[in-house]
């Protein structure tokens, strides 16, 4: 039986029950690796420690969970944070090699992959990194705009209009994709 | 080459120029639509050992909830073995044994042996 994330967190608090947190993990961590993906500019092995160790950290953490925002929300803000800080630490260390390789193996993928992903990714990287994380946190993830202001560290206002920003230049962008659908 | 580019700055100047109140035109069919696009793009990553690499990091579990949870146990027992006390004929068993002669000290020895091996089988398997 599948218990949300609520029950799971009280078990794991209440009981210290770990097998409830294994299922959290295995909830979430398609989600934020593939997020997290993104925001490392592409470098996978970084972006999995990063998320191994948001999960470790919110596992500590838990006992501390009030539960005034989602888990979801909660854990992307710890993730967020945790690669920041990497960032402001080691910001020209990005292993060039690991994200050129992943590119090739993704090259052999994205060929055989509809043209509209393809011109989807390059619409996504003609946006700004904020206006990117935003766009896929509020229209990929669902997270509301509240929620992707308090995971970004962002005031409200800001994320809304990186949100339209991005929205109109994506809007501009796939124009032609657009009309093929709407006409059929 | 110059040309595209031309055509790329011309394009980004006119997605740049739009004012904020022009963005809050919102297409709710464009962002369903984007919203679709974005997660059908999206792969889904095997687990691939993940999970159990953050499970090997994890600290154990605190001693006080450890703790919690014998005591839960403990007491799930006890209030078992009262209700089987509760419903358990000792009237009928005490005349049975008195009309079979039977000593009251191996009555009771016997008793209180088979309540403690009911007790430990029943926290063992509590436990497990």
């Amino acid at each position: 039986m599948d218990l949300n994330d609520e029950d799971l967190i009280r078990r794991i608090v209440d009981d210290g029950d770990q097998r409830a947190y294994a299922q959290l993990v295995r909830r979430y961590q398609s989600q934020l690796r593939f997020s997290l993906r993104q925001l490392c500019g592409g470098d996978q092995g970084l972006a999995d420690d990063m998320a191994q160790e948001a999960f470790i950290k919110a596992y500590k953490a838990l006992p501390a969970f009030r539960g005034d925002a989602r888990f979801s929300t909660w854990l992307y803000r710890i993730a967020y944070n945790l690669v920041m800080s990497h960032k402001r630490k080691k910001a020209p260390d990005v292993d060039q090699e690991a994200v050129d390789r992943a590119r090739a193996e993704e090259s052999v993928e994205e060929a055989q992959q509809l043209g509209m992903a393809r011109d989807l990714d390059s619409a996504m990287k003609e946006l700004s990194e904020a206006q990117r994380q935003a766009v896929h946190l509020c229209m990929q993830r669902g997270f509301s705009h509240e929620e992707a202001a308090s995971i970004m560290k962002l005031p409200l206002g800001t994320v809304k209009s990186h949100v339209n920003r991005a929205r109109a230049k994506l809007q501009t962008l796939l124009q032609a994709w657009r009309e093929e659908v709407v006409s059929g | 080459m110059a040309s595209f580019d031309q055509y790329r700055d011309r394009r980004d100047n006119r997605v740049n120029a739009l004012s904020d109140t022009a963005f809050e035109g919102r297409d709710p069919d464009f962002d369903a639509w984007l919203g679709q696009q974005l997660q059908f793009s999206e792969p889904y990553l095997d687990n691939d050992g993940f999970c159990e690499r953050v499970m090997e990091q994890l600290p154990a579990p605190s001693r006080r909830s450890e703790r919690r949870a014998v005591r839960f146990q403990y007491g799930a027992v006890v209030a078992a073995s009262t209700i089987v006390a509760w419903q358990f004929p000792f009237d009928r068993v005490w005349m049975e044994a008195l009309q079979q002669s039977i000593s009251l000290y191996s009555l009771v020895g016997i008793g209180v042996l088979s309540s403690l091996a009911a007790m430990t089988g029943g926290i063992l398997a509590a436990r497990r």
